[in-house]
């Protein structure tokens, strides 16, 4: 008979349960009748007859249980037995219980719950068909080169371009902001993903003066358009043309590197084709679908090719420029990878901790019931039935952990998205998955077993011919149990203090940050985006009419000073050109350097409380009607004019007919690219003498007397009095775009302190734990101590010592492993080294004094010792 | 009463399924029938029957089904699978070779050794 058939019918035998009880006792029945019958045929009288039969069957409850174990239930039964035995032994003492329980699942919950994140990051498939096929370029695509690609190329299905761009929806009550993807045809088809109403954007849809049409997205369609499935076919005021809709995208549906937004996804011929048709706007994310088939290395080797005929053909735009092929997914999670992998190593660092305290507690209970399990030997339970009925404890107690477990992270998940920054891009949804739930029930078990095996053999291991003794001190778990235990608590110190060495570095690089000063005044600033439509701005003459009647508008407000940029610092936004210095040598079209290029109002330096070092500021002289003038910042002065006067030299864009602009000044740097980056060499020209009727864009800046915000009405009052069709975005103060621009490093940083007080709490429980143990274990010793004349104080000398014992080698080591762990975190620091000498003290003297007050509380019992009740219990 | 204790391990479960082998039958009737076969010499207690009787039946080597017995009771009757029967065949061949061994050697004269 094979295992399998056996297994199945120790199965079905289970589920039959009852009827093979009801038939063995008939089988059993019969038997004693057919025994008695035989005996009174012998001449036996009936009585006597059922009272042998009786006698000779024996005790027929252990016999029965003896079928049941033949049968092969006994083991579930055991099973069954240990269970029911666990569960009453856990409530009889509810409060290990739920210690035990809440230290796991603390350590269960954090777990799952970064390790959710790093699934849906790093490890589930882009949510796209076959979306192992799926490449893109490490850098941007015009659409003219994407099209020469894809002429030329055969290694792919599809070429998908797409880039994000702002655009007004004037739909609603309010005008406001919304995003559309800019795409070509092949994206949808790269992505491999349908419309879940109507279509997506077709070839036909995708050329120069097609019809305009819009795919919605699910949050667009349900904010704006209720979800009406009638919205199909419908048309939408965006920026000033009317778009008909041709379908919604699912609800799942996440843009590949953009992630989620509410908007449109539209053709970029369509949308912008100024941009589309220019080989220098370098403005397209690509998504490539590899043909089944095709190695990378092939398709890698036919963008060699490509790339030398693009630079031979187009030296201007594409001189230099090689395309670097690399699966999609690498693109999408390359600055979320690093952080994910140190949160997800802390958070493992405070499982193994959670861990140790529950096998801790698990040690002092076991020593506890020391007596029972003695007792239980000498009934004649066997060694491993022992062993078991522990284990069996334990699982109860990491099982519920591990559910609990999972209710924490649903709630840590739901609070890790609510505060995570929008620069961390998610490609799929975040939560508890199969594979997740999977995880977390390997976690539980294995926590279950090996740390349930530990105090299970240590309590087997006591002898039956131990006689149960009633008493205090002589039933000690003995001195092998104390040192596992304090060996698990050094090892738990050593833990807790790589992770607030980890967090006191993020929060010492955090504070350094915040100490960098921005090169800008941020008092009362007030600033927001506006995008004037083409459709009503397309000329020159028109923007400079409404920037200056906006300007006059509020300037003439009392204590209101505005100015306008291009690119706000710290935004994220930016624009450069390839320059030429007007005198210096010529350099081969296409190599001329990129500078970072903003358009200022006249007065926008002196409004944001940016330094002028040399020259002169814009001044009322520089109008439309004059030479064309600018400024250059600090770091352009140093890079391209150093040791001479940068004053009164001309420089012009590359590309196009030569325009020169005469440097009349130098100002200060500021942070534009965030406080932990480098500024870019900078030239700022003004809007008043702009000859790129595209750049309609600017940064409203408002400085008011009182705090910012209270100037909104007055300033939308403004705007929508010149153009009641413009809406006003990215509305927020100076100091929020700040912190916004720290909100990454301010998340880990986050992330990590909560992990590292979490681990710090459950260190300093069982530091306390194992102390109080110890105490209670010496109380007779304290006692005849005192008796004897000792000092209350000495003794808790004495027991505050043994705690410092743990803490210092526990910081030794913990000071050594960080030292080592530190450097793979040197990416997410600031300023600091991942040795910083100061935090290194700092936390481990912090978590010294941790221990101290942990140990200290328990000592002072051991000086309140009653001698004499302590002498009684001997 | 303490004889089955001298069986030797394995040997209830060859003689039960020598038993069924002849015909199906009750649980009292296998013990009648060893007790008989055996000029009752040996003793089967019910505490090792049935659980015997559970673990053939777990392993496939026999089947039971309820039928009537000669006193018109309800009673389980086990019979031989074609597996017991192979089982049945091995263990008779073991034992014969066991005992003609230990016969071997409980026989042996002075002079052979």
């Amino acid at each position: 008979m094979t295992f399998f058939s056996r297994l199945l019918s120790t199965l079905s035998g289970l589920f039959r349960r009852d009827r093979l009880e009801r038939e063995m006792d008939a089988e059993l029945r019969f038997h004693m009748s057919a025994l008695i019958d035989d005996q009174i045929k012998q001449g036996i009288a009936p009585a006597e007859a059922k009272r042998r039969a009786l006698a000779e069957f024996g005790a027929v409850q252990s016999f029965k249980e003896d079928c049941r174990q033949a049968r092969g239930l006994a083991l579930l039964d055991q099973l069954g037995q240990d269970l029911r035995y666990g569960l009453r032994m856990l409530r009889k003492n509810p409060t290990f219980a739920l210690i035990a329980i809440l230290t796991l699942a603390a350590g269960i919950g954090a777990n799952t719950a970064i390790f959710s994140v790093v699934n849906s990051v790093l490890l589930r498939p882009l949510p796209y068909a076959n979306p192992s096929r799926l490449y893109t370029l490490k850098s941007n695509q015009s659409l003219p080169d994407l099209e020469d690609i894809k002429d030329q190329c055969q290694s792919f299905d599809a070429l998908g371009g797409i880039t994000l761009q702002a655009l007004d929806y004037t739909g609603g009550a309010e005008p406001v902001q919304i995003q559309a993807g800019l795409v070509n045809a092949d994206f949808f088809n790269a992505v491999g993903v349908a419309a879940a109403i109507g279509r997506t954007i077709s070839e036909h849809d995708d050329r120069y003066g097609a019809e305009p049409v819009v795919v919605l997205s699910d949050a667009f369609w349900r904010r704006f358009l209720n979800a009406a499935p009638s919205a199909i076919g419908k048309s939408i005021p965006l920026s000033g043309n009317s778009y008909t809709i041709v379908g919604v995208m699912p609800v799942e549906f996440s843009t590949p590197i953009f992630g989620k937004f509410v908007g449109v996804w539209a053709s970029v011929k369509v949308v912008n084709p100024v941009a589309a048709k220019f080989r220098g706007v370098h403005f397209l994310r690509t998504c490539l679908r590899l043909r089944q088939g095709i190695s990378v290395a092939q398709a890698r080797s036919e963008f060699e090719g490509i790339d030398d005929w693009l630079a031979g053909h187009y030296p201007e735009n594409n001189n230099g420029r090689r395309s670097v092929l690399i699966p999609l997914r690498e693109l999408a999670v390359k600055d979320t990878r690093p952080a994910l992998i140190v949160l997800f190593g802390a958070v493992t660092l405070v499982l193994l901790i959670a861990c140790s305290n529950f096998a801790n507690l698990l040690l002092a209970r076991s020593a506890a019931r020391g007596r029972e399990m003695i007792v239980r030997a000498s009934l004649g339970a066997g060694r491993a039935r022992l062993i078991r009925q522990m284990l069996t404890e334990t699982m109860i107690l990491s099982m519920v952990a591990g559910g609990l477990g999972l209710a924490i992270a649903k709630l840590g998940i739901s609070s890790f998205l609510a505060a995570k920054p929008d620069s961390l891009v998610l490609p799929g949804e975040v939560g508890i998955d199969g594979r997740v739930l999977g995880f977390t029930l390997a976690m539980s078990f294995v926590t279950g077993v090996v740390f349930g095996l530990m105090p299970a053999f240590q309590a087997a291991g006591f002898s039956i011919t131990q006689r149960p003794q009633i008493g205090g001190a002589t039933m000690t778990a003995g001195g092998r149990a104390i040192r596992a235990r304090q060996a698990l608590m050094i090892a738990e110190v050593a833990l807790a203090l790589v992770l607030l060495i980890g967090a006191g570095l993020l929060i010492r690089g955090l504070s350094l940050l915040s100490s960098v000063d921005p090169g800008l005044d941020t008092k009362n600033l007030l600033t927001m985006r506006i995008e004037l439509p083409e459709t009503r701005y397309k000329e020159i003459p028109k923007q400079t009419q409404f920037r200056e009647q906006l300007l006059d508008g509020l300037n003439s407000l009392g204590g209101v000073h505005a100015a306008m940029v291009s690119e706000l610092p710290l935004s994220g936004a930016w624009l450069d050109h390839a320059f030429v210095i007007e005198g210096r040598p010529p350099l081969p079209a296409g190599s001329e350097p990129d500078i970072q290029t903003r358009t200022v109002s006249a007065n926008y330096f002196d409004t944001m409380g940016i330094r002028l070092l040399r020259g002169r500021d814009f001044g009322a002289e520089d109008r439309a009607d004059h030479p064309p003038v600018g400024l250059i910042n600090a770091s352009l002065a140093r890079e391209y004019f150093p040791g001479s006067d940068p004053i009164g030299a001309r420089i012009s864009w590359a590309r196009g007919p030569r325009n020169w602009m005469t440097i009349i000044g130098v100002v200060a740097d500021v942070k534009h690219f965030g406080l932990d980056a480098p500024e870019q060499p900078a030239f700022y020209n003004l809007y008043d003498q702009l000859d790129e009727p595209w750049k309609r864009w600017m940064y409203l800046t408002v400085r008011g007397e009182a705090p910012a915000s209270t100037l909104l009405t007055e300033i939308k009052q403004q705007v929508w009095r010149l153009d009641g069709q413009i809406p006003l975005s990215e509305v927020s103060t100076m100091d929020e775009v700040i912190a916004s621009s720290k909100a990454a490093r301010q998340f880990n940083m986050l992330l990590m302190s909560t992990f590292a007080f979490v681990a710090v709490s459950l260190a300093a429980i069982g530091i306390f734990g194992v102390v109080s143990y110890s105490v209670t274990q010496r109380s007779n010793e304290f006692g005849v101590r005192l008796a004897l004349g000792a000092k209350p104080g000495h003794l808790v000398a004495t027991v505050v010592k043994q705690g410092l014992a743990i803490a210092l080698t526990g910081a030794a080591i913990g000071t050594a492993a960080a030292a080592a762990l530190t450097r793979l975190m040197s990416g997410l620091l600031f300023g600091v080294s991942p040795l910083d000498p100061i935090t290194f003290a700092a936390v481990t003297l912090l978590l010294i004094a941790i221990a101290l007050v942990a140990s200290y509380i328990p000592a002072r019992r051991a000086a309140r010792t009653n001698p004499m009740s302590a002498l009684r219990t001997e | 009463m303490n004889r089955q204790n001298d069986l030797l391990q394995g040997t209830l479960d060859m003689l039960i399924l020598k038993s069924v082998s002849l015909q199906p039958m009750h649980g009292y009737g296998i013990l009648l029938r060893i007790q008989q076969l055996s000029n009752e010499r040996l003793l089967i207690q019910q505490g090792s029957l049935y659980p015997a009787l559970y673990r053939l039946e777990h392993r496939g080597l026999i089947a039971s089904e309820w039928g009537e017995s000669e006193n018109n009771r309800k009673a389980k009757y086990y019979r031989l699978t074609a597996a017991g029967r192979r089982q049945l065949k091995k263990e008779m061949e073991n034992w014969k070779r066991l005992t003609a061994g230990i016969d071997g050697v409980l026989d042996a004269l002075p002079e052979e050794l």
